[in-house]
């Protein structure tokens, strides 16, 4: 009898469905390591107090006439061991369950989310909680009250625990996630913000603020040091590339699973690197791939400009406390053959394009198109299927101007007990073409690479440039061919 | 943690070769952090094939049956018509079955056009909008009630189908109304059950059906 809450699909999630396919699903992973084996009766107590937390994440996902939405259920999630690979699809149609899992293997904690639901960010609140929530119950403080009601939720809880429906201390913050105090199944950010009137002086005024506030910002790590060297007029004389744009081909995996390769290095070392060409993280990083791919093509041929998507984290301009997608992409790119080629250049190229294409006023520009094309009456009654249709063809025509895409977190930071507990965190999303995923934590740096190809020689080479560098550089990878599964035995 | 010379990097994992380059690796292993997951291939792909070419088998004997339309070849027509509207009765039914409510809405529909075509190639005695369509829309009716009851159906889950149900219901009264049927009495029934329905759910669930309405249309 009871009448379902529902919303809407937002802007940026609308594509991810149109664009969803076997090889790319549309799922992404952050997975943050502990310093020992998970316990899963805790980690399913530390899922059910922050799912209750967290209407959003109680949502499947349905199909009207004409758009997709939200509807609040009555699922819980449970938590499993790690037994499928990584980013498996979610979202199947007409079949309705939760768009996110958690799974463990050995020391990590996984969260794995659909990208219609919640983006980077607000998936790392999902987690920064989770993980808050987990340590609280394996490390319990001596003389701390655990929880409110005086019910002692310590190490050593049975199976089958019941959790008290209350969330877990509500007046400990739960890291940067703590002035929202839950993330509802409502919010659409991007209509907030762009889809009428003009919003005049909060948007300067707020960013500053939020720029402290928010968890993880593209620009919290990797912005602020670049501020002031990076020669911010390049950017407006950037036009067109003049050649095609080199798209990676490759071997398919066999069943279609995504290859993903994990790095990780000593944050500050890479950074040094960074700051030494007078440039930001996430812009350095990406003038090493491009070399990476340069090297490992053999050759570019014809298609000498690379070019790469940048999500950028929209709250951190406009102020959101919404989990759900809140992001646009900025897109870079570098034409070889037309001067200085070096890694430093090429990254003070990609730095002067990106700051002025990343600034709040060209955001919103941008982002006001975009609703503006969605909101178009025409647009509007077409049935679902055929907004499919037009959204795959608009994003397969902005595929064809892209090389590599590459998302950065930052630096995260998280509340005790789990900070001291939690080694480094890996963040990575199923990708249509080569692409990497960074985030950092505990002075531990990891770039995830993957690909729906088998091939790594452009990894390889990303690796080898970081080591000639004097990075000390360690490697994780999941088996994805025949042979390299049979090396491990069935 | 073994170790590639060549690319200057430690391997965690029990890896033979450098994942990033096959280069043989040294030293010790250690544990992946990574599971290894069986290569799994998904019976999807299996059923949509399946799918797609009973699809393609029913329609072409459908579309057959237009060559042996003059000639009179009765029960072999019977038969073979009996046999291929299973199949697809079986198909849609399978295809549907995570809400009931909405299958047996395909279902009435496709049932009722492969009676229509039945009689059209048997010569148009009228027997499939006199009998077949009205005995058919009253059953589905009669079903869905039941159906939603017996398994719990959420209102909101069902609540548009089991109304559509009942609004296909009518049909037999328009047809009826132009003088396609030769016997009023089949149609009057189903459409007098239909109306009841209507009502009763109007009444009862009124709300549930605009907030279901709201949600599916917005546009």
């Amino acid at each position: 009898m009871t009448r379902r809450t529902w919303v809407r699909l937002d802007n940026a999630s609308n594509i991810f469905l149109a664009a969803r396919t076997n090889a790319d699903p549309k799922v992404f992973r952050l997975s943050a390591e502990t310093d020992h084996d998970v316990d899963p009766h805790l980690l399913q107590a530390a899922l059910d107090t922050t799912f209750d937390r967290y209407p959003l994440y109680h949502a499947v996902l349905r199909r009207g006439v004409f758009w997709y939405y939200l509807q609040d259920s009555d699922l819980r999630p449970v938590v499993t061991a790690e037994d499928q690979y990584t980013c498996a699809p979610l979202y199947q149609a007409d079949r309705r369950n939760l768009l996110f899992r958690v799974v463990h293997h050995r020391r990590r904690i996984v969260l794995e989310v659909f990208h219609a639901l919640s983006d980077g960010t607000g998936a790392l609140w999902f987690l920064t909680d989770l993980l808050t929530a987990y340590h609280r119950l394996r490390y319990p403080a001596p003389g701390r009250p655990v929880t409110d009601d005086g019910e002692p939720l310590g190490a050593g809880t049975g199976p089958g625990h019941a959790v008290p429906a209350a969330p877990v201390a509500p007046g400990v913050p739960p890291g940067d996630a703590a002035a929202e105090p839950t993330h509802a199944l409502s919010g659409d950010s991007f209509r907030h913000y762009f889809l009428r009137r003009r919003r005049q002086g909060s948007v300067a005024a707020g960013s500053a603020f939020r720029r402290e506030a928010a968890p993880a910002t593209l620009t919290a790590e990797a912005g602020a040091p670049s501020s002031g060297v990076a020669p911010r007029g390049t950017g407006a004389r950037h036009s067109r590339p003049r050649t095609k744009v080199y798209r990676a081909t490759g071997t398919r995996t066999p069943d279609n699973r995504t290859r993903a390769v994990e790095l990780t290095m000593p944050a500050q070392g890479v950074l040094a690197l960074a700051r030494a060409e007078g440039v930001s993280l996430t812009m350095y990083l990406i003038a090493v791939f491009f070399e990476s791919l340069r090297r490992s093509s053999g050759g570019l041929g014809a298609a000498r400009t690379l070019a790469a998507s940048v999500p950028v984290n929209l709250r951190q301009f406009f102020p959101s406390t919404s989990a759900r997608n809140f992001f646009a992409t900025v897109r870079v790119d570098h034409t070889y053959g037309e001067g200085p080629d070096d890694v430093g250049s090429v990254s003070r190229q990609l730095d002067g394009q990106f700051w002025p294409k990343a600034s709040p006023e060209a955001l919103e520009r941008k982002l006001r198109r975009f609703i503006r094309f969605e909101r178009m009456p025409v647009l509007r009654i077409l049935p679902r299927p055929l907004k499919d249709v037009i959204l795959k063809l608009v994003n397969g025509g902005s595929n064809r101007g892209l090389s590599v895409a590459v998302s950065n977190l930052g630096r995260v930071s998280l509340p005790e007990p789990a900070a001291s507990h939690v080694g480094r965190i890996l963040f990575h999303v199923t990708a249509v073409r080569p692409q990497f995923c960074a985030i950092s934590h505990a002075g531990l740096l990891t770039i995830t690479f993957t690909s729906p190809f088998t091939e790594t020689a452009h990894i390889r080479e990303f690796a080898r440039m970081l080591t000639a560098r004097g990075i000390d550089v360690t490697v994780a990878a999941a088996r994805v061919t025949e042979e390299e599964l049979a090396e491990v035995g069935p | 943690m073994r170790r590639c010379a060549q690319c200057a990097v430690d391997v965690e994992g029990h890896w033979m070769r450098c994942p990033l380059c096959a280069a043989p690796l040294a030293g010790e292993a250690v544990p992946s952090p990574l599971p290894a997951v069986p290569l799994n291939f998904s019976r999807r792909r299996v059923w949509k094939a399946l799918f797609l070419t009973s699809l393609a088998v029913i329609l072409a004997s459908f579309l057959a049956q237009l060559l042996f339309r003059a000639a009179d070849i009765g029960l072999v027509r019977s038969v073979w018509l009996g046999l291929t509207a299973m199949w697809l009765v079986v198909l849609m039914a399978v295809r549907k079955r995570r809400n009931v409510a909405k299958g047996t809405v395909y279902l009435v529909v496709l049932i009722g056009l492969v009676c229509v075509y039945w009689d059209y190639l048997g010569g148009w005695d009228g027997w499939s909008l006199t009998y077949a369509v009205p005995a058919l829309c009253a059953a589905a009716i009669i079903a869905v009630l039941i159906m939603v009851r017996v398994m719990r159906t959420e209102v909101g889950e069902h609540i548009l189908y089991s109304g559509l149900t009942v609004l296909l219901g009518l049909a037999p009264l328009v047809f009826l109304v132009l003088g396609w049927v030769t016997n009023p009495v089949p149609s009057v029934v189903c459409g007098a059950l239909s109306i009841c329905a209507l009502v009763v759910v109007q009444a009862a669930r009124g709300a549930e059906v605009r907030h279901e309405l709201a949600k599916r249309l917005h546009v």
